[in-house]
């Protein structure tokens, strides 16, 4: 269970503040599968990172499991991050100077009885569709490749929770269609996931769509 | 070849104290390096048996390269100068004709601050029957005495050159940890604690001014190497390598310092890295 309660998060711009989160209570419940939607610049990235604590909110409280994330210290937040959550994000995020065997098992070096075993690597790799990448670079993957592996590694840990920010973005409707398919079946296995996307027929396939608009979100989709 | 006396010689003594550890013996001789052309062989090695005027003398020493006369030498004890000498009329083909007791020479290492032409007055006016000689200048205090005062300000130079590398290579890394804001962030994405980015940071600057001190003085060593010989032809004074237990402490003393420099200088980047917001590190990295 993930829950916002008037979590905030404002910035500094030129001088004036702008809110990119602004005081969003919310609950996400396990085993649910959300789709946050909103035009550019509404705060659907800032606030999949508050649920994932990648970033402090300025105010409010974010919780996950009914602990207050922010309350961890360093170690048990990083733990957190490794062992409960899986991040897919809107760009590459495969660290260049490793293969994408070892961008899968990065993770599971850092979690608790982590399964960093080439075997397993290889079984998410197989899962995703790209098993004959294991030893490519990400430099030598296309895009839906790219993502693809790094849908992988946020698999590597067994996560409760899957946080991608446009996932699909820029690629191709067959890849996207295969990615969509990867999440339907995590989602029917009881993990929780929580979806940033700009396209509605992608968030048709959620079982709740939440709207971002101006850091504020509402629930439903807008018309 | 020259008869000298172990415990009081100033030539080679130091020499003998560091490397052989125990007394020259009769029957033993150090030779210069390159006393073997004249032995008409590759190379001296300890060991090796040599005969002059019909006396056996086992190796036991071969000095480095100075580029003075010493590279000639062969250095005996005067009691096996005497021997050979005794001997030589039966055993060698011309007779070598020292008596027992007799020197050609005494060298007298006169004080620092002490005037040469005073010491040499005084012997000729007190020791009746001796030529005095003088070294036209004595490179070897001159040159002790010029670098008793280059010391202070090379110390200064270097510690300005450390402070210089490290703010440069701190700046370095500060680059390095801005350029790798993203990789940074997602890493703390994936599980990464503060600690393990910190490590990380570190580890990177010590392995970079661990290879550049590997590299520093290898260079080193090699330019040194290469010019030794020139520095004692033109100088006029012996060139050696400072005993081993000295090397072997300058050059871990000189890893550790570029180690420390390593840590000192990535301290500062290494704690910005650790304290980036993985989100912002992502997004400001993109």
């Amino acid at each position: 269970m993930i829950e916002l309660k008037a979590a905030t998060r404002t910035y500094q711009s030129g001088g004036s503040t702008i809110s990119a989160v602004d005081s969003v209570s919310l609950a996400v419940a396990k085993g649910e599968f959300v789709a946050v939607v909103g035009h550019s610049g509404s705060g659907k990235t800032t606030l999949v990172s508050l649920m994932g604590g990648l970033t402090r909110p300025t105010a409010g409280k974010v919780l996950i499991d009914g602990i207050d994330i922010w309350e961890l210290n360093n170690i048990e937040l990083a733990q957190l991050r490794s062992e409960k959550i899986g991040f897919c994000f809107q760009f590459s995020s495969l660290m260049p100077t490793l293969d994408c065997m070892d961008n899968v098992r990065l993770p599971a070096s850092f979690a608790r009885g982590g399964r960093g075993d080439p075997g397993h690597a290889m079984e998410l790799l197989e899962t995703v569709g790209v098993p004959d990448k294991a030893r490519a670079y990400p430099s030598e993957l296309s895009g839906g490749q790219q993502r693809r592996v790094a849908i992988a590694r946020a698999l590597v840990n067994d996560p409760q929770i899957i946080l991608a920010d446009e996932p699909t973005g820029d690629l191709d409707e067959s890849t996207e269609a295969d990615i969509m398919e990867l999440f339907e079946g995590l989602h029917r296995k009881g993990v929780t996931i929580i979806m940033v996307t700009h396209s509605r027929i992608l968030a048709s396939k959620a079982q709740r769509i939440l709207t971002m608009n101006a850091g504020v979100v509402t629930e439903g989709a807008a018309d | 070849m020259v008869g000298i006396d172990p415990e009081t010689d100033f030539t080679i003594g130091p020499w003998l104290r560091e490397n052989l550890d125990r007394p020259l013996r009769d029957d033993e001789i150090i030779v210069g390096a390159n006393a073997h052309i004249f032995l008409g062989k590759s190379e001296s090695k300890p060991g090796d048996e040599e005969y002059f005027y019909g006396k056996k003398f086992t190796v036991v020493g071969v000095l480095d390269q100075t580029g003075i006369g010493l590279d000639d030498a062969g250095f005996v004890t005067i009691p096996a100068v005497y021997d050979m000498a005794k001997g030589s009329d039966n055993n060698a083909m011309r007779k070598l004709d020292i008596q027992p007791g007799e020197v050609s020479a005494f060298l007298v290492n006169v004080d620092a601050d002490a005037s040469r032409a005073e010491v040499a007055k005084r012997i000729e006016l007190e020791v009746p029957g001796v030529a005095v000689v003088t070294s036209k200048e004595l490179m070897s205090s001159s040159v002790a005495r010029q670098l008793e005062t280059l010391t202070p300000g090379l110390v200064y130079i270097g510690i300005g050159f450390w402070i210089i590398a490290v703010l440069l290579i701190g700046a370095l890394f500060s680059m390095i940890v801005n350029e790798r804001r993203r990789e940074l962030g997602l890493l703390q994405a994936v599980g990464a604690t503060r600690r393990y980015i910190f490590s990380l940071v570190m580890l990177e600057a010590v392995e970079l001014t661990s290879i550049g001190g590997i590299v520093g003085l290898s260079v080193g060593a090699i330019v040194i190497l290469a010019i030794k010989g020139v520095i004692a032809s033109s100088m006029g004074i012996a060139y050696l390598w400072p005993g081993t237990a000295f090397i072997a402490t300058f050059t871990v003393g000189f890893l550790l310092m570029a180690v420390i420099t390593g840590v000192v200088a990535a301290l500062y980047p290494a704690l910005v890295a650790s304290r980036l917001e993985p989100y912002q590190a992502i997004r400001t990295g993109e």
